[in-house]
């Protein structure tokens, strides 16, 4: 069983092509530009307990408009055990009907991948969240003490060729919390050269919808901001 | 002699649009055409209608005359060489679109549009072709003043077809409509998502399912409203069913199916087989205009269009108040309903239309300006559309399947579409693949809007509205269908 906050049938954003999104619910970070602050909690009444087999159902409803799902959340890897379960269960389906399905993760890094094979073996690909280098920077935005498994995860995620892309959301330099978007890119191209290998990097502009608590106010992240850094990404060999 | 009066004297009609409407006045003071009783009386209850076909057919409805083999041998008849280079192409179409008749008096059927001109291009720059294919398509926007025009693109993915929608995309234009020729096997992913990008910008083109539609005939092209029809042929006639108004006459579903649906199908198959007579025997049209004459089009290349609109509000009349699109009974009452036309079309044999084994050949028309409570061919009414947009493609190809000379679904969706063309393309092979055969789609953001097929621009539909005129007669159409069939309304597909 997992406590799932909710199911998008058809989700543009979450990774390749169309897919079917399953948040989760419960972070285990606190981030002050979260913006889906109700997904944190552990528990929640809106979220609801579900089984392996009713999530597949909803998963089930999008072949063959779905090229594969993508769990997200809060933090989906706090309920390891049942995503293996789950991604198990789709490559049974991708079997059972003959059309192709991919399993990716959506994750803040948080938690070692390296501790999970069984479920890196079903598992397509992640999509990483570096939300910043700097470990002091780091703890300021989420409240965790430090990024080292963060960085790990990146390692080894790359090394595994089980890294689908990057994210960073990129804050405006004038707001109460932010982060240093050009040292985080300059660190992870660092550690893409290292491994002779790189993944597309994804700017996310930071929007205040949603977003609760210090950063509640703050105005979207200027286009200035966004093509300065997009600038950088790219001569970095980042896109 | 009040309506030609008003013809003369009206001030939101150009000058183009009141010469067409006095032509067709004119057509109309004849009766040619037989109109025995049972027939003239399901006319006047609105049952059969002939979309304004005229009294006297003097040219088939839709005409595809086979570009490319003009473009090969020229066309004597205008004085036209076979073009040599592009700028002398895009002349030679220009000239010999304007020659083109059709319902509308206006080419509803521009070719493969990419095909004709790839071979042209290959020693020019992208630049080069793309200020030139500017001026072109400038000239279509402003001289084919009707948006039942239609240009087809693929499956090949061409340098000449990428370039016209990296045009199209910059222009904006409500002319010509552009069709995407779909298959999985032949059409690169990235040339697919291109055009959903651009569809997404512009509501154009229309993605169609080749798999599905190129065996209808021999080789077919897509023209108007999503008709797909020979090349080198045309259709004779469009007449339509419009089930609803049927329906009306009773409330018992098996006296609908048993008697008054195959009488009224008689009486309109009887109908489109004497227009399509006059066309042939006495229109003098196979005879004298010279794409017959040249071998651009062949008389035994044309099919007649048996259409039916309103499938889901005829349904609903006996479903119980259950909906058709989301109620199974709806829609057990709607394939049995389908099944009947179907075992109807089969049997009835009509003059002159050999490539169609002398059968009509049904069609989800799309509805016309006047239909108020009428849905489209054979979609899911706006308001009614299922939650999922999955279970509205597996309704549409459920359905799709009966109709060969097109039908089709319209759906907006949300801007972030254009973010991930991918995730739509996934969309669309998955409900090909389903059976669905056509899918037209645009970003609810657009000013450019599909009403039932054609495209009107917003901005244009406001100014009609305001009492000013307007170059396009499809906006005349289009602004009391975006009115009274409430697509602003149309369930927005949030992808
Ligand atoms: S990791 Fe994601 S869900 Fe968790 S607090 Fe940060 S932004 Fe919110």
């Amino acid at each position: 069983m997992a406590l799932v906050r909710k199911i998008i049938p058809q989700s543009t954003v979450d990774g390749p092509g169309n897919r079917t999104a399953v948040f989760l619910q419960g972070c285990n970070i606190r981030c002050a530009y979260c913006h889906n602050p109700e997904t944190q909690a552990i528990h929640d009444a809106e979220a609801r307990e579900m089984s392996v087999e009713e999530v597949m159902a909803e998963v089930r409803k999008g072949i063959p408009f779905i090229r594969g799902i993508t769990v997200s959340g809060g933090e989906c890897m706090l309920q390891a055990a049942f995503l293996t379960e789950l991604f198990a269960a789709v490559r049974g389906l991708s079997v059972e009907t003959g059309h192709p399905l991919t399993c990716l993760i959506d994750s803040n890094g948080t938690i070692p991948f390296a501790h999970h094979p069984e479920l890196m073996a079903y598992c397509d690909g992640v999509m990483l969240d570096v939300k910043a280098w700097d470990a002091d920077v780091y703890h300021r935005l989420t409240l965790s003490p430090d990024n080292e498994v963060v960085k790990e995860n990146l390692r080894w995620l790359l090394q595994h060729d089980k890294l689908t892309e990057v994210r960073i959301v990129c804050l405006p330099q004038q707001a109460v919390v932010t982060t240093d978007v050009a040292d985080n890119l300059r660190h992870i191209a660092d550690v893409f050269a290292e491994a002779g290998k790189r993944v597309p990097v994804r700017l996310l502009r930071f929007r205040p919808y949603g977003v609760v608590g210090e950063l509640a106010d703050t105005p979207s992240t200027s286009d200035t901001e966004m093509s300065d850094y997009a600038s950088l990404a790219q001569s970095l060999g980042l896109f | 002699m009040a309506d030609i009066y008003s013809i003369v004297t009206s001030q939101q009609l150009s000058y183009e649009q009141k010469v067409v409407a006095l032509a067709h006045a004119a057509e109309d003071t004849l009766s040619v055409l037989p109109m025995p009783e049972r027939t003239k009386y399901y006319f006047e209850k609105g049952v059969i209608c002939n979309l304004n076909e005229g009294n006297a057919p003097y040219r088939p409805r839709y005409i595809m005359p086979d570009y490319a083999k003009a473009v090969r041998q020229g066309v004597k008849f205008l004085q036209l060489d076979p073009p040599q280079n592009f700028d002398e192409l895009l002349t030679f179409l220009q000239v010999l679109y304007r020659h083109v008749p059709s319902i509308t008096t206006y080419p509803v059927f521009l070719g493969d549009l990419d095909a004709l001109i790839e071979p042209f291009i290959t020693d020019l720059s992208d630049e080069e072709v793309k200020r030139k294919l500017r001026l072109f398509l400038i000239y279509l926007d402003r001289t084919i003043t009707d948006s039942f025009c239609h240009a087809n693109l693929g499956p090949q993915a061409t340098r000449a077809g990428r370039l016209i929608m990296e045009v199209d995309r910059e222009l904006e234009q409500a002319v010509p409509n552009l069709t995407l020729k779909y298959d999985p096997a032949i059409t690169p992913d990235d040339f697919a998502e291109q055009a959903i990008y651009t569809s997404l910008c512009v509501a154009n083109p229309a993605i169609c399912n080749d798999v599905l539609n190129r065996n209808t005939y021999d080789r077919y092209g897509i023209s108007s409203c999503y008709n797909i029809l020979p090349i080198a042929g045309g259709s004779y006639t469009l007449t339509r069913l419009v089930l609803p108004k049927l329906a009306a006459l009773t409330d018992d579903k098996e006296h609908f199916l048993k008697q008054l649906l195959p009488e009224a199908m008689r009486c309109m198959a009887d109908y489109m087989s004497a227009r399509i007579r006059f066309i042939v025997e006495e229109s003098g049209f196979f005879e004298s205009h010279f794409l017959a004459t040249e071998g651009l089009v062949e008389r035994d290349r044309f099919v007649a269009m048996f259409g039916l609109v309103g499938l889901a509000e005829a349904a609903n009349h006996f479903a119980n108040g259950k909906k058709y699109g989301t109620d199974a009974e709806a829609d057990a009452v709607a394939e049995q309903i389908m099944e009947t036309i179907t075992a109807f079309v089969n049997e009835y044999e009509c003059p002159y239309c050999e490539i169609a084994n002398h059968r009509l050949l049904l069609h989800a028309q799309v509805g016309i300006d006047t239909d108020y409570g009428i849905t489209s061919g054979i979609r899911i009414p706006v308001g009614d559309e299922p939650e999922s947009i999955y279970d509205h493609l597996r309704h549409s190809s459920r359905f799709h399947r009966f109709i060969p000379t097109g039908c089709s679904d319209i759906l907006p969706f949300d801007i972030t579409g254009k973010q991930n063309p991918a995730a739509v393309l996934d969309i669309i092979k998955g409900a090909f693949s389903l059976g669905q055969k056509y899918i037209a789609f645009y970003a609810s953001d657009s000013d450019l809007v599909r009403i039932t097929g054609y495209l009107v621009k917003r901005s244009e539909i406001d100014k009609w509205n305001s009492g000013q005129a307007v170059l396009q007669n499809t906006t005349q159409l289009g602004a009391p269908t975006y009115a009274s069939a409430h697509l602003a309304n149309r369930k927005v597909r949030g992808v």
